[in-house]
């Protein structure tokens, strides 16, 4: 046995050792990396009935990824204008989600972090209380609320604003409003958990050497809570991105959202590899946007999650 | 009580990667014997005590307790104790639950816990306090709770790691004396781990000095502070005046040491080094600064140093004189204060006397806190 | 200056509002249209209050069927990713330092991985395991349940890894050794000493699984398989037709939060006062039992939960008395009179038109109907034109 297993086992006795080598083993190996590269090894195969698989027409190939970006072959198109165009707006949508939600959420994190008393307590239950309920109720409230007959439409058309109902499903307003919605919660703790660590006192300093608030939070508090900050937008990018209910729900029947291409390969076309494909490439491209991001503005992985 | 189970470190080496904690230790303690590993941060003293409960496997060598080998024996299965540096009450139960944790372990009845935590409550004299959580006490009950959860284990020895050290002064040296009163009471072998002398010399029988994973002396307080063995030993173990020189006569057991900036100074060999030093060995001679007095002026020989003072205190129990010896050598002269009249001699020239049998040679070496 | 402060002040109360109003405005509304009679959720125009859309819900099979299954997979995911988040939360503590980075990538990954994604490589892991080992498509490798925990559960481990670490970090490892010291076995130490200062942390981490659980679909809708859990169902109902009932189960979703969250701050508030006491209590009363009188006098979550219990309770309680049946009827009445009203209107129009065309030329009129499109209020068997609905509201 190796000198840092048996240091291991000494620390933690064998049993219990065991046990939690054994979790932690199934949970990083079994759960996370053997799946994905699972999926990985299966985006690069055909799809073929199961009776053929690991026969010989069960050869790695391109096909899948081709597929994404020059469409089914001999379509008589040059490029997979329909995916691309999707795969594009749900990448430039997300980012537009992930910014909005910051801009919302920075007040309110820096305001709940800053103060103290009961009524913190309060704000702190009522962020969170919206989050104990399902996702897709959450998507339903916003469709009641967004529908044409909806309670936004009746108050439109009732107070004269409008003269007929405005389709905010139509307009992606319900799917963006939804999303920023979603996500709330995911933007506002990161940020709020470094704020609340800022010594109040350096605010003080800042504004009585003269600065103006807004440079107070431009010199002071932001560069503090950057971790939180990147943190918090990384989680809401990445899962707005990622996310399916609420553009199932919210969004439009002509403007698709990329996960939900994914779901058709996956569920209506049955076409696994070409879904693994897909899946692969949104996991593959948001994960290089965030590096990118994260590399700019000079954060380390081991930030998010605190 | 029996007499007590004893320790025995056989050729004790522990190292971590390259680096060497423990260095070939052999040490033996008798049972009923309250003995204290003396050192400074990170001599290895921790190390042993570890060693000696079992979380650690010397790398060689042997632990041995009442004469077993305790190779490959967990903490759990061992007769020993630990007292940690920052207690580890457990801080979810109860001062009795806490006390009796290893009955509960052992399974006794909740009836019989109880009682026997009554019993070390009142031996520690916290009566009463049991259904409080050791966050509810002061630093000292915490600390006898501490040892009453030790104790109530049975061990045949109970190891203490620096468990003072988090106490202010007066509740340290008030505790010292309860410690060692209990350890009397109780008749089990303590092994203390301290870098605080005046704890190592009124607590113990026996004292190991340590130092960078070496043991340099073991030997009774007395011992330790009036023949100390090494220079590390003389420089640790309280205030000491060193002198750096040769050896340039010897004559029985006493040596002249031609010093390089105080002349030739007469002083004791240790009685470690007896028959070890030749004419011509680099040494170091030690004067405790209680061990000088001012001379009459005028006076020379071997045995007197002129120096001049720089600056002088008043501590209560001394007036310390700090002087300045020729070529620059830092002197300190400790004088009793009996209630005489003293002169304020700063900037005066003056001649300090000592006994040849109270000042020690030892072979030069490192000294503490260089 | 007191002018500007006092601009500040007011915009960040505007602004919380606005917040709070988009946070819980939704969920508000959408509790309002379960107790409206129209077929259609909706809160305006406002008509009857009802209780039938609770009924309603609960004679759906499916909704029931999906409740089962979705505590059946919270279950399971609690028991899993609690305990594989401790292990990993365990092993970050005393992982070899040079792998600690690497490792805790490793595990924070599925946080940031979307659910898709795993959903769809769970999916098809396990399917390959299953293929390989020569079992068939019933086997319980590609069980709907077993996938949905295992898929759940390894990104619900991060998140309970990440709420036991911050526990763990204050956690003092020489218990354990004081434990073992005493004579405890690793399992005992792990039982009597971490085991419980991990509690609170272990609760919430199994809270936080359950809801987490609870509410995904992005990584169930792959592998539910057999097993729909209520969040899928939910989905199909959503996506092909909506009812008040959803709204009804919403409802009470939100109550159950609403109790659960004041329980808990109940309960952090009693302890806080106990703890308080004790402080207080001289030995000879910790001697005793601890008794704090009026314990809620002082305690408002507990005052609001009580207030909240007699409410619904007697709501409940009317809810078995009251009818809407005369409301709706009244509505009906007033609708299908209004409506003749309308016919009527349109009739004598009509006649106007075809008597003046009649004068004119004598061509029969065009009738032309404003109806706007096809309201779904199909509850009461679209004999009503939803434009009479529309009237009404005026």
């Amino acid at each position: 046995m190796p000198g840092f297993l048996k240091e291991y086992y000494k620390r933690n006795g064998t049993m219990m050792g065991s046990v939690m080598l054994g979790l932690v083993l199934f949970w990083t190996v079994g759960l996370i990396i053997l799946p994905q590269l699972s999926m990985l090894d299966f985006s690069f195969r055909p799809n073929l009935p199961p009776p053929e698989i690991g026969g010989p027409k069960d050869i790695y190939t391109l096909e899948n990824y081709k597929y994404l970006i020059f469409g089914p072959e001999g379509g008589g198109q040059d490029y997979n204008a329909v995916d691309l165009a999707v795969f594009y707006r749900t990448l430039v949508a997300a980012i537009f989600v992930t910014l909005f939600n910051l801009l919302l959420c920075y007040p309110i994190a820096y305001y709940l972090g800053q103060n103290k008393g009961n009524h913190i307590r309060i704000f702190a239950l009522m962020l969170i209380i919206p989050y104990w309920i399902n996702e897709i109720l959450r998507a339903f409230a916003l469709r009641i609320i967004f529908g044409e007959t909806g309670v936004l439409n009746t108050l439109l058309v009732g107070t004269g604003i409008f003269d007929t109902p405005f389709d905010f499903i139509r307009n992606d307003i319900a799917l963006y409003a939804g999303l920023g919605y979603a996500y709330i919660l995911l933007m506002i703790f990161p940020i709020y958990n470094v704020i609340e660590s800022l010594d109040h006192n350096q605010i003080e300093a800042a504004r009585d050497l003269g600065a103006p608030w807004w440079r107070i939070h431009w010199r002071v508090v932001i560069p503090y809570a950057k971790p939180g900050i990147s943190s918090g937008c990384t989680m809401v990018f990445m899962l707005s991105a990622g996310a399916l209910a609420a553009p199932q729900i919210l969004g439009g029947p002509s403007s698709l959202w990329f996960t939900q291409l994914i779901y058709q390969q996956f569920n209506d076309n049955s076409d696994w590899p070409q879904g693994a494909a897909y899946a692969i490439v949104l996991l593959v491209t948001c994960i290089l946007l965030v590096l990118a991001v994260m590399r700019l503005f000079k954060v380390n992985m081991g930030d998010i999650g605190k | 009580m029996s007499a007590g189970v004893g320790v025995d470190l056989e050729n004790l080496w522990i190292r971590f990667g390259d680096f060497v904690a423990v260095r070939d230790a052999n040490v033996n303690i008798k049972g009923g014997d309250f003995f204290s590993f003396l050192g400074p941060s990170g001599c290895g003293k921790t190390t042993i005590l570890r060693a000696v409960s079992g979380f650690l496997e010397p790398s060689e060598g042997n632990v041995l307790i009442g004469g077993n080998n305790m190779k490959g024996i967990g903490p759990n299965k061992r007769p020993t104790a630990l007292i940690f540096q920052n207690l580890a009450l457990f801080p979810l139960m109860k001062v009795w639950e806490n006390i009796t944790f290893s009955m509960e372990i052992a399974g006794a009845s909740a009836r019989d816990r109880r009682k026997r935590a009554d019993e070390l409550l009142d031996m520690i004299a916290l009566s009463g306090q049991g259904d409080k959580l050791p966050s509810e006490l002061s630093g000292g009950q915490r600390q006898r709770v501490a040892i009453a959860r030790a104790l109530c284990a049975e061990p045949d020895v109970l190891l203490l790691d620096e468990p003072l050290s988090a106490l202010d002064l007066k509740l340290r040296q008030h505790m010292r004396t309860e410690l060692r009163e209990i350890q009397k009471r109780v008749g089990i072998t303590f092994i203390y781990i301290t870098h605080d002398q005046g704890e190592a010399l009124t607590m113990s029988d026996d004292i190991a000095v340590m130092r960078a994973g070496v043991i340099d002396q073991i030997g009774d307080g007395k011992a330790i502070y009036n023949d100390p063995a090494t220079a590390f030993a003389a420089s640790f173990v309280g205030e000491n005046n060193v002198f750096r020189g040769k050896v340039s006569k010897l004559s029985g057991n006493e040596a002249l040491i031609s010093t390089n900036r105080s002349g030739d100074l007469l002083a004791r060999i240790s009685t470690a080094n007896h028959g070890k030093l030749k004419v011509g060995d680099d040494a170091m001679m030690f004067i405790r600064p209680e061990a000088l007095s001012l001379a009459t002026s005028g006076s020379t020989g071997d045995n007197f140093v002129t120096a001049k003072v720089t600056h002088e205190e008043f501590e209560g129990n001394t007036f310390n004189i700090f002087t300045e010896g020729d070529g620059g050598k830092e002197i300190k002269v400790s004088i009793p204060n009996l209630g005489q009249s003293f002169d304020d001699h700063t900037g005066q020239p003056i001649t300090l006397e000592y006994e040849a049998s109270n000042a020690v040679v030892v072979p030069a070496g490192e000294l503490a806190n260089e | 200056m007191m002018t500007s402060d006092k601009i500040i002040r007011v915009s960040i109360w505007v602004y919380l509002a606005i917040f709070f109003a988009y946070l819980l405005g939704p969920l508000l509304i959408m509790s309002l249209t379960a107790f409206n009679s129209p077929g259609f959720p909706r809160a305006t125009p406002w008509e009857c209050l009802t209780f039938d859309w609770f009924s309603a819900l609960f004679q759906d099979e499916r909704i029931l069927n999906g409740i089962k299954n979705s505590v059946l997979v919270g279950i399971g995911t609690i028991i899993l990713s609690v305990s594989m988040g401790l292990a990993g939360a365990l092993m970050l503590t005393q992982i070899w330092p040079k792998l600690r980075a690497t490792y805790y990538t490793i595990i924070i990954a599925p946080i940031l991985i979307p659910g898709v994604v795993i959903g769809i490589s769970t999916l098809v892991f396990w399917d390959r395991v299953n293929r390989m080992l020569g079992l068939g498509a019933d086997s319980f490798l590609s069980n709907g349940l077993f996938l949905t925990i295992i898929g759940q559960s390894t990104f619900i481990a991060s998140y309970c890894m990440l709420v036991l670490v911050a526990r763990l970090q204050r956690y003092d490892m020489t218990l354990t050794e004081a434990a073992l010291d005493l004579g405890a076995t690793h399992a005992q130490a792990f039982r009597k000493v971490l085991f419980p200062f991990m509690m609170p942390a272990i609760a919430s981490a199994s809270v936080l699984a359950f809801l987490a659980s609870f509410e995904n679909y992005n990584t169930t809708t792959f592998t539910f398989g057999e097993y729909p859990t209520l969040t899928i169902e939910l989905a199909q109902k959503v996506r092909y037709g909506i009812t008040p009932a959803i709204s009804a189960l919403a409802f009470m979703i939100v109550i159950l939060t609403v109790f659960a969250a004041l329980f808990n701050e109940a309960n952090i508030k009693r302890k806080e006062m106990v703890a308080e006491a004790r402080k207080d209590a001289t030995v000879g009363e910790l001697a005793g039992k601890i008794e704090v009188p009026g314990i809620l006098s002082r305690n408002t979550p507990a005052m609001l939960l009580i207030l909240l219990l007699v409410v619904t309770v007697s709501v409940i309680g009317s809810s078995f008395v009251y009818s809407p049946n005369q409301c709706i009827a009244d509505v009906h009445e007033q609708k299908r009179i209004e409506t003749e009203l309308r016919i009527q209107q349109l009739r004598d129009q009509r006649a106007k038109d075809a008597a003046e065309k009649a004068a004119k030329e004598g061509a029969a009129p065009v009738q032309k109907q404003t109806a706007p499109k096809a309201g779904n209020n199909s509850g009461f068997g679209g004999v009503f034109a939803p434009s009479t609905l529309d009237n009404s509201d005026n």
